[in-house]
């Protein structure tokens, strides 16, 4: 009698009959979320994956995430490329008939096989939880998966003072990612897309998190009326302002009343600008904008000299025979005076500009910000005019770095004393830092500076190519929503490491609430898709401002914020 | 052994070595056998070692007798009869070695040693066939076997492997099993297809 025999066996187990270790063990389908595994790569060019035949190459999107669990690391990996291979370059001439169902589920997977790149990001080790640079790649056929919620979570950390919450990683909808914002403010940020993309609600969005947990005070320059009060949608209800939001801590200045009363918002104060403030630099500035020539602007320097205060006002209101009179004393420069006349002509048509201003507004919109007080400047219908924009936003700042220059000089490194953290927000950036101005105007030299003198600036922009390549180097954070012009996906990558891969995600991204958020402020690049801006968004970031914020637009007994927070 | 009752046998050990054996039977026997089939051998316990294998060829052989009778021209239903019942020539099948049995465990390789002159051979019964063929690492030993019609006898052996298991799952089956053919065959695309060809299901 035989003892037992294998092929007639009481148990079911196929292991109690196959021996152990003998057979190569397939990856069992469906077994966690195994991906494939590496097969090749290196640190600079990032590591192919060849996919498990159950792996669905069409679920692979660019921009997820990865890891790859070696020995003793977690490589953190974001998809950068997605390729159709085969093992026997033949099968292309001769491609087998995937209209059999048969065929098509021996060869996917198999003689035909999707491989995926992707881009090392961070390494966390085991048994440790901070994330570090990546300097070493995994070894070959290290198995791959989808990351987690959990991988996601080790990485990005928890909701806290200085974490905020701004989207959830692709396809992982229940996962948060938060962005530090002590990183954020410390240097500039730059929010890039093309329009309708969402950067102002982005922007938005960033902005509530920096003013609901203090890490900065902001100071917006608000071209489309997008961040004060009551703002518009392409399809749908109005948004809430930022007003609406946080209340007394921001304060609305407008250059324009009447459109901002016609709006139905409210207004702190009212921006006027005399003539009589204004300077040759302040122009220099509108270089490109108005198309002023070298000659031109070195005749506004001399009109200063020879006026004084209140030039501007006399050039555009220069009769016959004050020009004859110039025209003597500024014989040289005399055709630029002229030309120069006819460009700053238009500057009689905005209402904000008064032979001479009631206040100092830069010094009030100073005072607010000393008191921690977020200042959104609404441009109302002088929104559409740049050159008003350049001219409002570069005059203001222009003025308050100085006095942030002079506050922080004089606190002679005290903390305590210096001026808190200001964060300036641009739209159209590229008007203000282009390689013909970048180096002469505030903007380039903040962006330049760093955070020697607490300011930083945010700024938005969807011609990212426009900007001096000096300023973008500087800038700490990027967040960049689709883009499809190569140069301007080229200038938003400019000086990231490995950003080989990123290209194609960002050439990818979906139209609309999607980012990739990459520098200071995250610990690796990640695709977001971003908080929807609603009232769930307005409750969670309201609540928590309570103490600050008398003036609350949602109280603690709504129901709705019961249920949020 | 309960299970002789249920198996037929095929035959026994003529002559064997580790990559297969030869077994022989009565001719008239010829329905059990089939090209492809899956056989085991039994010896007795004291040996420990079953071998596995697939029919790739069954042959009869002529002998004296038969010649004088084609010449003869006096052929009877009665002598024909006669000739395939009790002729001295077996029925030879030829079985390539595919795995073992030793010590409880299923081995998809070659034996260590062959079986011997005279063990039986047994005709292996669906449930037998489904659960060697839960592992497909045999089809490279059919695949790289030499003197047999490797592509015919592999997909003959899967045919077999498929049927002997419930219809839901025979599909299933034979996409494993065209699957992992794709990756032994990668380099060789035009015997892929063919063979691919040869095991889809209708
Ligand atoms: N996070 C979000 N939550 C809710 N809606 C959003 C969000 N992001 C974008 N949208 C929708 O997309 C539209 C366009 O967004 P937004 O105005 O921010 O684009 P933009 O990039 O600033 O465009 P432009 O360059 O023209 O200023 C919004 O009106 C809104 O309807
Ligand atoms: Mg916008």
């Amino acid at each position: 009698m035989t003892t037992r025999d294998p092929l007639f066996p009481e148990t079911d187990s196929l292991d109690d009959w196959f021996p152990r270790g003998a057979h190569s063990t397939p990856a069992a389908p469906g077994a966690g979320q195994r991906l494939g595994v590496v097969v090749g790569g290196s640190l600079s060019r990032g590591l192919d994956i060849k996919l498990d035949p159950q792996a669905t190459i069409e679920d692979l999107a660019v921009g997820r995430y990865v890891v790859v669990r070696g020995r003793s690391k977690r490589f953190f990996c974001m998809i950068t490329d997605v390729l159709l291979d085969a093992t026997n370059p033949a099968i292309r001439s001769d491609p087998p008939d995937l209209g059999d169902a048969f065929l098509r589920d021996v060869y996917s997977g198999t003689a035909a096989f999707g491989t995926v790149h992707v881009a090392p990001m961070l390494s966390i080790d085991e048994g440790s939880d901070e994330p570090k640079p990546v300097r070493t790649i995994p070894s070959h056929f290290t198995a791959v998966e989808i990351a987690s919620a959990q991988d996601v979570d080790d990485v990005f950390g928890q909701e806290d003072a200085t974490h905020f919450h701004v989207g959830a990683p692709l396809e992982l909808e229940d996962t948060r990612v938060h962005l530090d914002l002590r990183r954020l403010v410390e240097r500039s940020v730059g929010i890039f897309g093309k329009s309708g993309t969402g950067k102002s609600f982005l922007t938005r969005i960033l902005l509530a998190g920096v003013i609901k947990n203090d890490a900065a005070v902001t100071l917006i320059f608000d071209m489309h009326n997008d961040y004060g009060w009551a703002v518009k949608t392409e399809d749908g209800p109005q948004a809430k302002g930022l007003k609406q939001l946080f209340g007394g801590r921001v304060v609305i200045f407008t250059l324009d009343d009447e459109a901002t009363r016609r709006r139905g918002a409210s207004y702190d104060h009212e921006v006027t600008i005399g003539y009589d403030e204004i300077e040759p630099e302040d122009l220099a500035m509108l270089k490109t904008t108005l198309d002023l020539s070298d000659a031109m602007i070195d005749a506004a320097y001399e009109l200063h000299k020879v006026w004084g205060r209140g030039w501007i006002g006399q050039l555009i209101n220069a009769d016959a025979e004050a020009l004859e009179a110039l025209k003597a004393q500024l014989a040289a420069s005399f055709v630029s005076v002229l030309a120069l006349k006819r460009r700053v002509q238009r500057f009689e048509r905005y209402g904000f500009l008064k032979p001479h201003a009631a206040e100092d507004s830069a010094r009030r919109i100073l005072e607010y910000i000393e008191s921690r007080k977020n200042v959104v400047l609404e441009f109302g219908r002088y929104g559409n005019a740049l050159d008003a924009y350049i001219l409002v936003a570069n005059y203001l700042t222009r003025r308050i770095h100085q006095m942030y220059v002079e506050r922080v000089e004089k606190a002679l490194g005290d903390t305590a004393l210096e001026p808190p953290q200001l964060l300036i927000t641009i739209e159209e950036a590229h008007k203000f830092l282009d390689p013909q101005i970048a180096r002469q105007t505030i903007f380039g030299t903040i962006a330049r500076e760093l955070r020697k003198y607490n300011v930083t600036l945010l700024i938005v922009d969807q011609r990212p190519s426009g900007i001096d390549e000096e300023v973008m180097s500087q800038i700490g954070t990027r967040v960049t929503a689709l883009l499809d012009n190569e140069r301007d996906i080229a200038a938003v990558l400019t000086g990231v490491s490995g950003a080989g891969g990123l290209r194609e995600v960002i050439a990818r991204l979906d139209t609309r609430q999607q980012a990739l958020i990459m520098g200071h402020a995250v610990p690796m690049p990640v695709v977001v898709k971003t908080r929807t801006y609603d009232t769930e968004f307005y409750a969670s970031v309201s609540s928590a401002s309570t103490q600050d914020a008398p003036k609350l637009s949602v109280t603690p007994s709504d129901p709705e914020s019961r249920r949020l927070r | 052994m309960a299970e002789t009752e249920q198996t037929p046998i095929v035959g026994q050990v003529l002559r064997a070595s580790t990559v297969g054996f030869v077994c022989g039977t009565r001719s008239q026997q010829i329905e059990h056998p089939a090209f492809g089939a899956f056989v085991r051998t039994r010896q007795d316990s004291a040996a420990d070692l079953d071998v596995i294998g697939v029919i790739h060829a069954i042959s009869i052989d002529d002998d004296p007798l038969v010649r004088q009778m084609i010449l003869a021209n006096n052929m009877t239903q009665a002598t024909i009869r006669d000739q395939r019942e009790n002729r001295l020539v077996p029925l030879e099948i030829s079985v390539l070695n595919v795995g073992y049995i030793q010590g409880g465990r299923i081995y998809q390789t070659l034996p260590p040693r062959p079986p011997l002159s005279l063990d039986p051979v047994l005709l292996c019964d669906a449930p037998t066939v489904a659960r060697f063929t839960a592992r497909l690492d045999f089809l490279r030993l059919v695949l790289n076997a030499s003197d047999v019609p490797t592509e015919q006898l592999l997909a003959a052996v899967l045919k077999f492997a498929a049927a002997a298991r419930p219809d839901a799952e025979r599909r299933a089956f034979l996409v494993e099993a065209g699957r992992l053919l794709a990756g032994l065959l990668s380099q060789d695309l035009p015997r892929l297809q063919h063979l691919l060809q040869l095991i889809r299901p209708a």
